[in-house]
Formats: structure tokens, C-alpha cells, sequence
């Protein structure tokens, strides 16, 4: 792999090497710009993906070396839920290794539907007072990248003709995953309510695609590396064709603390730890902060100099607010004969007639009902038998046994209200292990969540009934108060006091700092991110390019 | 030194004698099977199994590991081996929870002496008795980590010391193979 010392001064730096982080690398790459990567975590096991283990106990007992998500022993970070109180530790976690988020993350991979992009100026049921807006993008805009992520990525699904699913100009690259027991019977109920059924769109290969294996449906999937590279994360789709350029490097274990800044107000690099919490530089002529929406507004904030004595690129005040974590609503059921949800991916089939929000139910929202049932040995054993149930014991044994491979789960992947008190800052008391101030999450649901939550959550019992549970249960519903889905934190714009980012990425306030994650989200859709960012990473990195290809952004190295 | 290889495989030959008949009857092969190998296993002198507990810690670890999953029709806890298990956990990934245990055993026999005066140790109480015994304490952090320790090692892949034979594996009906074709179950079938 390409070396390059701090001193020389890139073309570009990117911050993270997730989902976004990936095609940036990749894309830049190929265009013949000289790119460095730092990525907090390690490698995982990219370029020796079948050393990844499918072993519980080792999963939750990993060494620092092997783990993939954060630590929020080392990444601490607090929460509280509104300004009145004081944070308390949380456990807010996300993807931390070479691939981000996409190395073991569920796969889901759903395209925003077309009205998602301006429901501010074109829903009625959304209250006043929140901090609904419209994308400065439009879903025309965005859909040739939506294609183009899919088919460099790898997404399995099928093409439906449906008002509750977005349009698209061409086939997904392979088939969708089977259709699982799970499926089945949401498909059974579906008929009898006149509901629509879609195959979920999966970033797991269901056919050998572009010199990867198939999914072999091991069952143990989500939470885990992939050892037949079958999920299409950004470690075994992006990052090694931008290795192969001979102009990227991956710098692992490179903890950034703060993007620099010159006299004329251009960033030009940053100040970072190393393994050892050595204190390094990197010089670069252009930086990409892709950091995940939580990690990039906290660095913007950290980032603190004269010029911006609120966080870098924050003259709008808005870096960190209208944070979105991800709401979800659903059930779970016993049937008569055995489903075997252990087999195969985490997320089938999806019914998505409640996709939009309808004034008929008295509150905004709306969401995608999935069809999941996955549960591995311990979950079942620790706490997955149905409420009531002996937790130990001969009773406990005996529905051990009757339950296992006879339930299904129904996740509702809903909306969520973008609220300005709703924020990432940093935490006055608490520091991270790199002894800066901690993440501090401030969020609650507006009551619209809430209802929107219940309804999700009822819904799915009705479907479950229908279906022919014998047995249902639906915890009360509870709000995100973190996770991996976070979004919305530097919100896209056309005008500088309401946005933190224009239509492509470039931070308002600094020419040469692009911000390409999911906290470039003005709203949070259905849910499901992943697909969405890479599909505006790959139009940032378009953009980007042009741009330095005339010279009017960096200098071709 | 064979004085303790002895001990320590009539601990293990002890360990399926508190089986239910019926089970027996229907696993009497698979038990040879099992009682050869420990008796081959420590024959042959390698290393002694346990690591942390000693064996009269783990006598009373397994009779409660053997009331949170008990052997009846089917294998439970015990011929799971889930004690070995745990005593590797606290010589492994959960070294700081050895403490605990060791208070956590003064614990349970002092309740056990408590219900039932007279009656030295736990693992020596009626069935009965050690079920009211762990009603008792099934609230306290002690318990809930037994448990936890119990069903992990039951349902953790075999290599970790517990799920022999993956006897919990089987009780759960979950195909250890990582590699499934569909249809995966009844309903996909129909459909």
C-alpha cells in the first residue's frame, strides 16, 4: 500500500473509513488524486475476511484488536434527555474498524421514495414547531447514484412498481435473498389485508457478484464479519480498488482530534493520535470529514480556533442539532410449526403500505414494516423466550425447546421528527480516553414519535394475528436515545444560516472541507441510512472531482 | 498426583449419575462414550480440566447449573458440562468475575444452612430443596450471572468447554453448520 509521510500535504484527507469514507477513497482515488484515510479502528480482518468468527462467546469478548464497533468504555459518550438534567454515561456504539458500520451491520438497503426529499413543503400532517425542511437535493437528482451505489456495492433485491417504493431506472444487479419462513407468513397476512409485500433490498449478494461469493445464509450475520464477503460492505467493495491505485492509504488506529485550519480560513489538516497516543499531523489540501453524523459533528465541534470560536464550519450555529437516531415499533409471535429464522439474513421481506404519513391517523409519521426473527443461541437463551415464561428451570427447558425455531419478529423501521434540542455537543465534565470532552447526546421523540411508534406497534400485532400466531407480545414502545443509524447532525442546505452543508457536501463556512455522511440528512426517511449516504457520497465525489480536476478545489497532485 | 486424576475423574463419572433413568437408558452408548474419553483424557495426564474452581466449588456450581437448565427427557446443564465451561470464563474472558463466585458460594451455602440446618452443602439438599434454596437467591446479581454463565456455556460453540456433544445445540434444534439452503422452514416450504 501507498505510504505517505505527515509532511506531505495530500490531495485529500478523509476522516473515517465507513460507508461514505469508502467511495470517497475509491472515487477520488481512481481519479488520480492522492488520498489519505485515518480510521479510528483497526483493520478487522480486511483482505482475510474468512478469519472472521461466527463465535458468540468471542464476540463478546473481543480484544481491542478485533473489535469492530466502538467502545463506549474508550468512546465515551453521555446522554440525558432534555437540557434540565445532567448527562449520564451512555452507551452509544457504532461501526469502528475498515468498512465502518457496513462490516456488520443488517444490510438493509432501501432507497428514500421520492417525496421523502420535500415533505416539509408538501405534507400536511407535520406539526409546527419542529425542524422539518427540504432536501436541497430532489429525489431526480439523487437517483443515478442511488443506481450506482447499488450496482458498485452489490445489492440484492427486486424492482417493484409500487407507490409505497421508490421508482428506479434499473434493475438491482442480483435477485433478493430467499424468502424466508418469516416472509412467508407476512405474505399470508398481507393477503388477507390487501397489504403489499417487497423482497427487502439487501447489501448481501445473493448471486456471486463482481469476484465475491454468495451468501451461504450462515445465519450468524449481523454483529459479525462476513467470511464469505458476501455483504457488500465499503472493506471488500471500496477500499480495495482504492488501494490498488497505488494513491491511497489506509492509516488505521488514527484517532483525529481537531481538522486545522490557515490564515485564509482553509483547513489544512489535522492534528491526530496514533496507536501509541502519539500526537501527529497530517498536511492535506482538501479534507473529507466522514466521520458518522455523531463522531463528525463532535470533531467540528473539538475543531475550535479563532475565526470559530463555536466549532469549525459552524457560524450557523447548527453543528450537532437535529440529531435523528432512528425510532423503531413491533412485535414478536409463536406459530404452530417451526420457521427456523437462524437460517439465513436478519431482514426479508418488508410490507410498506404505511410508508407515508397519513392525515387520517392524526399525527405525522410513517415507517417499513420488516420481517426479521433472528435470534443466535444466546439471545434466545438470555432473553428471547415469550413473556412469562420460568426464567430458569424445568419450565424455563421446556419452552427453551418449544420456542426456538417457532417465532417471528416484526421490526417497524419508522420516521422520526428532526428537532433543533435534539443534539450532539460535548460533554462539560466527562472525557473520552484520549482525554477529550465526550460526546453528549441530548434527545427526546416528539409526541408525533410516540403515536407514530404505537401505531407501528399495533399494526404489527394485527399482522402477526393475521398470519396465525398462537402466541403474540409487543413490548411498550421506548425511543433511540443512540446508535449506529445516526443522522442529521450537520444538515444540508441552500442557506447558510439553516444548513451546515450546501447541496454537495462543502461546508458553507470553509471552501476546501466537504462533510459526507449521514449528517448530511435534513430528514431522517424511513429509517434505514446506509443506502442513502453512499448514494450522495458517490454524487459529493462527482462533484468533488470535477470541481478538482479545473482546479478550482485542489491542485492535481 | 493419581490420587487427584482419580478425584478428579470420579467427579466427572459422578457427574452422570444424576441423571433421570429414562435418559440414560436412551444415551447409555453416548455416555460410555463420554466417561472413555474423560477417563483417556485424564489417563493421559494432560492438564486438569478445571483452572479456577476447585472441586468441591465446582460440585456446587454444577448442581446449580443443573437446576437453571435440569436433565430430564433430554441433557441439561450437567452433561453440557456448562461447570466447565464457567471454570474456563473465570480463568479467561470473565477473570474478574471470580471473586464474585467465591462470595457468591459462601452465599448460597450460608442460605442453604439457613432453610436447612444440618445439611452441609448445597449439592447435598434434595432436588426440592435446592430448587427453594434458588428461588431464594434468584434475585441476587449471583444468580443472574450463574444463569447468564449457565445458558451461554449450554449454547456456546463446544470448544469454550460446555454445549458437549452440543447437547444444547440439539435441544434447540440449531444446525451448527453455517451453511443453509431454503427452504429454511415450514412456512417458506408452503409458500
Amino acid at each position: 500500500m501507498k505510504r505517505y509521510s505527515n509532511s506531505t500535504e495530500v490531495d485529500f484527507l478523509i476522516i473515517g473509513a465507513g460507508a461514505a469514507g469508502g467511495i470517497m477513497a475509491k472515487q477520488l482515488s481512481t481519479a488520480g488524486f492522492s488520498v489519505v484515510v485515518l480510521e479510528q479502528g483497526g483493520w478487522g480482518k480486511y483482505g482475510r475476511e474468512h478469519e472472521y468468527n461466527k463465535d458468540e462467546w468471542l464476540n463478546r469478548n473481543l480484544s481491542d484488536d478485533d473489535r469492530l464497533m466502538s467502545d463506549p468504555a474508550r468512546q465515551r459518550n453521555t446522554f440525558r434527555p432534555n437540557d434540565k438534567v445532567k448527562a449520564v454515561p451512555g452507551n452509544h456504539s457504532y461501526g469502528c474498524v475498515v468498512g465502518g458500520g457496513t462490516v456488520t451491520y443488517g444490510g438493509s438497503n432501501w432507497r428514500h421514495l421520492p417525496y421523502e426529499f420535500r415533505e416539509a413543503s408538501h405534507d400536511p400532517t407535520i406539526p409546527s414547531g419542529t425542524g422539518m425542511a427540504d432536501w436541497p437535493v430532489t429525489y431526480e437528482e439523487l437517483e443515478p447514484y442511488y443506481t450506482q451505489a447499488e450496482w458498485e456495492t452489490g445489492v440484492s433485491g427486486v424492482r417493484v412498481d409500487s407507490p409505497f417504493v421508490a421508482p428506479m431506472s434499473k434493475d438491482y444487479p442480483v435477485p433478493p435473498m430467499p424468502l424466508k419462513s418469516s416472509g412467508a407468513l407476512m405474505k399470508t397476512a398481507a393477503a388477507k389485508m390487501g397489504l403489499t409485500v417487497v423482497p427487502g433490498p439487501l447489501a448481501i449478494i445473493s448471486q456471486p457478484y463482481m469476484g465475491r461469493e454468495a451468501c451461504v445464509n450462515c445465519g450468524i450475520c449481523s454483529g459479525y464479519g462476513c467470511q464469505v464477503r458476501a455483504r457488500s460492505s465499503s472493506a471488500v467493495t471500496m477500499f480495495p480498488i482504492a488501494e490498488k491505485t497505488g494513491r491511497c492509504e489506509i492509516r488505521v488506529k488514527s484517532y483525529v482530534r481537531e481538522i486545522t485550519l490557515d490564515n485564509n480560513g482553509r483547513v489544512n489538516g489535522v492534528v491526530y493520535f496514533d496507536a501509541q497516543k502519539r500526537e501527529l499531523r497530517q498536511k492535506a489540501k482538501s479534507v473529507i470529514l466522514s466521520a458518522n453524523a455523531g463522531e463528525s459533528a463532535r470533531l467540528l465541534l473539538l475543531s475550535k480556533s479563532s475565526r470559530f470560536p463555536d466549532g469549525l464550519a459552524n457560524s450557523s450555529g447548527l453543528v450537532g442539532k437535529y440529531v435523528m437516531f432512528g425510532n423503531g415499533a413491533g412485535a414478536s409471535a409463536l406459530f404452530e410449526h417451526p420457521l427456523n429464522e437462524y437460517k439465513g439474513v436478519i431482514s426479508g421481506a418488508g410490507i410498506v403500505d404505511f410508508v407515508p404519513s397519513d392525515p387520517k391517523r392524526g399525527f405525522y409519521g410513517g415507517g417499513r414494516m420488516t420481517a426479521r426473527g433472528y435470534l443466535t443461541p444466546f439471545e434466545l437463551g438470555l432473553g428471547g423466550l415469550s413473556p412469562g415464561t420460568p426464567r430458569w428451570g424445568a419450565g424455563y427447558k421446556k419452552a427453551l425447546q418449544e420456542e426456538a425455531n417457532h417465532r417471528m419478529t416484526i421490526s417497524c423501521f419508522v420516521t422520526q421528527l428532526p428537532l433543533e434540542t435534539n443534539r450532539i455537543d460535548l460533554d462539560p465534565d466527562v472525557k473520552d480516553e484520549w482525554g477529550l470532552p465526550a460526546m453528549r447526546i441530548t434527545s427526546s421523540a416528539h409526541p408525533d414519535d410516540i403515536k407514530n411508534m404505537e401505531f407501528f406497534r399495533k399494526k404489527s400485532i394485527e399482522i402477526l394475528e393475521a398470519a396465525g400466531a398462537k402466541k403474540i407480545w409487543a413490548p411498550p414502545v421506548s425511543e433511540s436515545r443512540n446508535g449506529a443509524h445516526n443522522r442529521g447532525t450537520c444538515r444540508m442546505g441552500n442557506d447558510p444560516k439553516k444548513s451546515v452543508v450546501d447541496k454537495y457536501h462543502k461546508a458553507h463556512d470553509v471552501p476546501n472541507l466537504f462533510i459526507v455522511d449521514g449528517s448530511s440528512f435534513v430528514t431522517g426517511g424511513r429509517n434505514h441510512p446506509t443506502l442513502t449516504i453512499e448514494a450522495l457520497a458517490f454524487r459529493a465525489a462527482e462533484h468533488i472531482v470535477k470541481n478538482a480536476k479545473s482546479g478550482t478545489l485542489v491542485t492535481k497532485a | 498426583m493419581s490420587a487427584k486424576r482419580r478425584s478428579r475423574r470420579s467427579f466427572l463419572v459422578e457427574s452422570f449419575t444424576g441423571l433421570n433413568a429414562a435418559w440414560v437408558a436412551a444415551n447409555y452408548p453416548g455416555i460410555l462414550a463420554a466417561q472413555n474419553y474423560v477417563r483417556k483424557a485424564t489417563d493421559a495426564g494432560q492438564t486438569p480440566r478445571l483452572a479456577v474452581l476447585n472441586e468441591a466449588q465446582a460440585v456446587e456450581i454444577e448442581a446449580m447449573t443443573a437446576q437453571i437448565i435440569p436433565s430430564d427427557s433430554t441433557p441439561g446443564a450437567r452433561e453440557a458440562h456448562c461447570v466447565y465451561f464457567i471454570d474456563r470464563a473465570l480463568a479467561t474472558f470473565s477473570k474478574d468475575k471470580q471473586p464474585a463466585y467465591m462470595q457468591g458460594l459462601q452465599d448460597l451455602q450460608a442460605k442453604a444452612l439457613q432453610l436447612y440446618p444440618g445439611v452441609g452443602k448445597f449439592s447435598a439438599l434434595t432436588p426440592e430443596q435446592q430448587i427453594k434454596t434458588l428461588t431464594e437467591i434468584e434475585k441476587t446479581p449471583f444468580f443472574e450471572m450463574v444463569r447468564t454463565h449457565t445458558i451461554i456455556g449450554f449454547l456456546s460453540r463446544p470448544e469454550h468447554g460446555g454445549n458437549s456433544n452440543k447437547v444444547g445445540w440439539k435441544l434447540i434444534g440449531y444446525d451448527d453448520s453455517l451453511n443453509h439452503k431454503p427452504p429454511f422452514g415450514y412456512y417458506d416450504a408452503q409458500a
